[in-house]
């Protein structure tokens, strides 16, 4: 009990990157009718393709009910009680440079440590900084155009590449997916786009960051990732949000599609506010990533560090198509406190030769929930397909839970599908080699911890391994078991 | 779900018109009136529940059954024939109906009572129903209306039987699409042991409908041994609940071997209530055509000190279907638990389907639990070395699919049950036709 109480002593932690960027916002009042989903599409001078599919989503939204299967427990969201548009006030038609934009804009990006300025130049990283919802500021545009790459906000590419648009948008996440995928597609505000040609390496890290600023606001972004044949791009998303009292409902969604021998990597550092200790406040985060693996012998791979948000509802999937194509799904999801995690991917294979793998490391702590749920589909006709699932979890004090739903669903008599999952918790003996080697406690459990998650961290592109692993110490500070 | 409780309705009238036991007990008659009402309300499950993700019973709600056997001739050599052991206390069900004759309860040890439910169904107030839930989606609420025969077995404490309680379903074949509803009864007292066999068989190749509820309960100390051979016609449906409660320092190994029907479905539970209490839940399912099998388990661990261990495989031919899921529960506080899992799937041909969900919840921390699940195939170099040794094709594929399959025999404690069943898997696999 003594030990208990000393952990719950130095469990809190405050969440370093709270605080609440005082700028006037252009919002459309709370409340969502076919009348909102028209306004966004106004505001943002789309063309008339985009206001119809927005529209058949919203119908089709209307059709739908929250999906209630995941390992999740929250209040009913009143979707008349969020506003859908939220943009930074323009004082011109929109900033050319770094010098016309909003300072405080740029004070928020520092203290969350973006690499925007000068800095991001010498990080070799270019942001598409994402602030709630318009996007603000584009950097190395043009030693990227120079290649042929486009690396733009959503809404910018509707107007100046709107048959790329066309062709892609809702090709891997129809409006019709799921309740989140038809509310975002109707009525998503921005988000990035990319696009690499033929052939092209992207010489650089793609980077984009995304805020929840103005209270109420529910973020809807769009993510669509292109690589053409023979292309690779390899793109990271990092998230911080301020804190705040009551839920934020954040639903983006994220499409990726690789062409013949193209190849994407998507990684993710999650960090939104997860609420305080008694679940009070925190993001809800139902996300719909998935990626396409149109191309033969194409490859995705998705890496997610998943330590924010009150809950998390989070499936990164890759639909292997192509014949040869790879799909991997390395995965860190730490829950604290009252937090609330069921997130896991699916492999769904349909081409032949196609393999998967699947690493998944959860750790909760707390009184959190976390739960892995993954699917492996092999179609009839994908044969020789293969996949390896190995996904752990440690679990640190007796109010905490970890839970493991893993579907396989195999149709093909050459498939090779292969499932390991273990639960279990820093054991003694491994601490008190620790401790009798001069380490504290602490250290000792950072390193275990570390340890448990190094084959998910080491697929992270470098600078946000550093970040992953400071975050995975901030967040389980004191929680030893 | 409303289409599938109007499904149910030919099931819910069925009470009216059939003379069911117990009718003169006013706490069975409360218990079949509550489970018609769950029936009525929840209707047959529907796909859309989880624990019915992949197996539909459309088939079955379409298919019309009778609750009234025909006359039906089974001798005692055939009994002896269709029986997994000679020397063993055999209990024998015929049509859905206890046969005295058939059946060998004669010289029976002290300690050792074996009641057909029909003539029991007045003791057993305190036992029936408590391993299983009428609320749930399945068939518990039906087997709880209409249930009308079964066999009720207790050992008293102490005791240790010196050899197996058989107990033997026969489905005739005299009665086209004939439906039972069994109840069995297996409770063990302190410190005793005893090995029980559940095994059911058809003559013939007539419809039928088996549904069946086992509850099993383990006293202190006590330690069953429980098998469960499923070998029904190529027509038959077969649904099976089989639950525990296990008290402390007791353990269950059940081992349930599913080779028969076209549609079978298992739902097993053990509840661990009592500190070192252990489960071993094994199982083996080997199907071709177009069988279709579902083993569902649950392994709930509830106290401290509680240990799990489960192995699944299964063999699927031709067009045939399995479904396995397999739920390892570690509720709050139940420190010290280790549980382990595993499922193992061979594919032998296009045209088959395998959907395997090993889960666990886990709601302590000092835990030690693990499941692994694989679906391949035979090993072509292991194939290609037994060519070279002289074996043609069919041969060497039957020897590894049963080498992938004896894995789960070999976990059998008694040598003269592992013999017997090694004999019926033997005969199930493909074996060289005789060339001219």
């Amino acid at each position: 009990m003594a030990e208990q109480q000393q952990i719950d002593d130095i469990l809190p932690g405050d969440y370093q990157a709270g605080f609440v960027t005082d700028i006037e916002s252009d919002s459309l009042p709370p409340g969502l009718s076919e009348e909102v989903v028209r306004e966004i599409s106004r505001i943002k001078g789309e063309p008339e393709f985009l206001l119809e599919w927005r529209l058949q989503a919203y119908r089709h939204w209307l059709t739908l009910e929250t999906p209630e299967w995941a390992h999740v427990n929250y209040p009913a969201i009143d979707y008349q009680a969020i506003s859908y548009y939220s943009a930074p006030k323009k004082k011109t038609d929109g900033p050319k440079s770094l010098d016309e934009v909003d300072p405080e804009l740029l004070r928020t990006y520092e203290k969350l440590g973006v690499p925007l300025d000068e800095r991001a130049r010498l990080a070799g990283v270019a942001v598409d900084a994402v602030f709630d919802s318009v996007s603000v500021a584009n950097t190395f545009q043009d030693k990227l155009a120079e290649e042929g790459i486009i690396f733009m906000p959503f809404s910018k590419a509707v107007h100046e590449h709107p048959e790329l648009i066309k062709k892609y948008l809702g090709s891997v996440v129809s409006y019709k997916d799921n309740f989140y995928a038809a509310l975002n597609s109707a009525v998503f505000s921005d988000g990035s786009f990319v696009y690499i040609p033929k052939g092209k390496r992207c010489p650089m890290e793609l980077s984009t960051y995304f805020r929840i600023n103005a209270a109420n606001t529910g973020q809807f972004e769009r993510t669509l990732i292109i690589a053409d044949d023979d292309a690779y791009v390899s793109y990271l998303e990092g998230c911080t949000a301020p804190m705040r009292d009551e839920n934020q409902l954040h639903a983006a969604v994220v499409e990726l599609v690789a062409m013949d021998r193209a190849e994407i990597k998507y990684s993710t550092v999650q960090n939104w506010y997860p609420g305080d200790e008694n679940g009070v406040g925190g993001i809800f985060n139902f996300v719909t990533k998935r990626a396409a693996c149109r191309g033969e012998s194409s490859k995705v791979s998705w890496t997610q560090v998943e330590t924010g948000s009150a809950i998390t509802w989070k499936y990164p999937s890759v639909i292997l198509q192509g014949d040869n194509s790879t799909g991997e799904f390395y995965s860190v999801a730490v829950t604290n406190n009252m937090q609330q995690a069921d997130t896991g991917t699916k492999m769904i294979h349909l081409g032949k030769n196609t393999s998967s793998t699947i690493i998944s490391k959860g750790i909760s702590a707390g009184r959190s929930q976390n739960a892995y749920r993954g699917l492996v589909r092999v179609g009839p006709n994908a044969d020789n397909a293969r996949n390896y699932t190995e996904c752990d979890s440690l679990l640190m004090g007796d109010k905490c839970a970890a839970h493991t739903f893993p579907y396989i669903e195999v149709k093909n008599p050459t498939a090779q599908v292969e499932h390991e999952a273990s639960t279990s918790k820093i054991s003694e003996d491994q601490l008190f080699y620790c401790k009798q080697r001069g380490l504290d406690v602490e250290d000792a459990v950072s390193m275990i911890v570390n340890g448990f998650c190094k084959q998910v961290i080491r697929e992270l592109p470098m600078e946000f391994a550093v970040e992953a692993q400071n975050l995975l110490g901030l967040s389980l500070e004191g929680s030893v078991g | 779900m409303k289409q599938l409780t109007e499904l149910a309705t030919p099931f819910a009238s069925v009470a009216d018109s059939t003379p069911l036991i117990g009718q003169q007990l006013p706490w069975l008659q409360s218990l079949r009136e509550q489970a018609t009402e769950q029936f009525k309300h929840n209707g047959l499950p529907a796909k859309k529940q989880e624990d019915w993700k992949y197996t539909s019973l459309w088939g079955l709600s379409q298919q019309a059954f009778t609750h009234t056997a025909n006359q039906a001739t089974v001798t005692t050599k055939q009994s002896d024939q269709l029986a997994l052991l000679q020397d063993a206390y055999r209990v024998v069900i015929v049509d859905g109906v206890f046969s005295e004759e058939l059946s060998t309860l004669a010289d029976l040890p002290q300690g050792l009572t074996i009641d057909p439910l029909s003539t029991s169904i007045d003791s057993v107030e305190q036992l029936l129903g408590q391993q299983v839930d009428i609320a749930k989606p399945g068939l518990t609420a039906l087997n709880t209306m209409l249930m009308n025969e079964g066999a009720v077995v207790s050992i008293a404490s102490g005791v240790k039987l010196d050899k197996p309680v058989e107990l033997l379903v026969i489905n005739s074949g005299s009665t086209d699409n004939l439906a039972i509803h069994l109840r069995n009864i297996v409770s063990l007292a302190e410190n005793s042991q005893a090995t029980v066999i559940e095994h059911y068989v058809s003559m013939g190749d007539a419809g039928s409908f088996t549904n069946v509820v086992t509850e099993v309960v383990l006293a202190e100390h006590a330690e069953l041994d429980h098998y469960k051979l499923q070998q029904e016609s190529a027509n038959a449906f077969h649904i099976a609940t089989l639950a525990a409660t296990q008290a402390e320092s007791s353990q269950w190994r059940t081992n349930n071997i599913s080779l028969g029907a076209k549609f079978a479905r298992n739902d097993i539970q053990s509840r661990l209530m009592g500190e070192q209490a252990h489960t071993v839940m094994d199982g083996l399912y080997l199907v071709n055509g177009e069988q279709h099998i579902d083993n569902h388990t649950r392994i709930d661990h509830l106290v401290p000190n509680t240990t799990s261990e489960e192995v699944y495989k299964g063999v699927l031919d031709d067009n045939s279907h399995a479904v396995f899921n397999g739920k390892v529960i570690v509720h709050k506080d139940a420190q010290k638990t280790d549980a382990n899992q595993s499922n193992r799937n061979l594919l032998l041909s296009r045209g088959c389907e395998i959907d395997t969900k090993p889960e666990m919840e886990i709601y302590a921390d000092d835990v030690k639990c693990g499941h692994g699940s694989t679906v391949g195939q035979l090993d072509e170099e292991q194939l290609f070395f037994l060519r070279t040794r002289g074996l043609d094709a069919v041969s060497a594929r039957s020897l590894l699919t049963y080498a992938f399959a004896v894995e789960v025999l070999e976990r059998i404690p008694s040598e003269i049950i592992r013999q017997a069943f090694s004999v019926v898997i033997e005969q199930r696999l493909p074996r060289p036709s005789v060339a001219a």
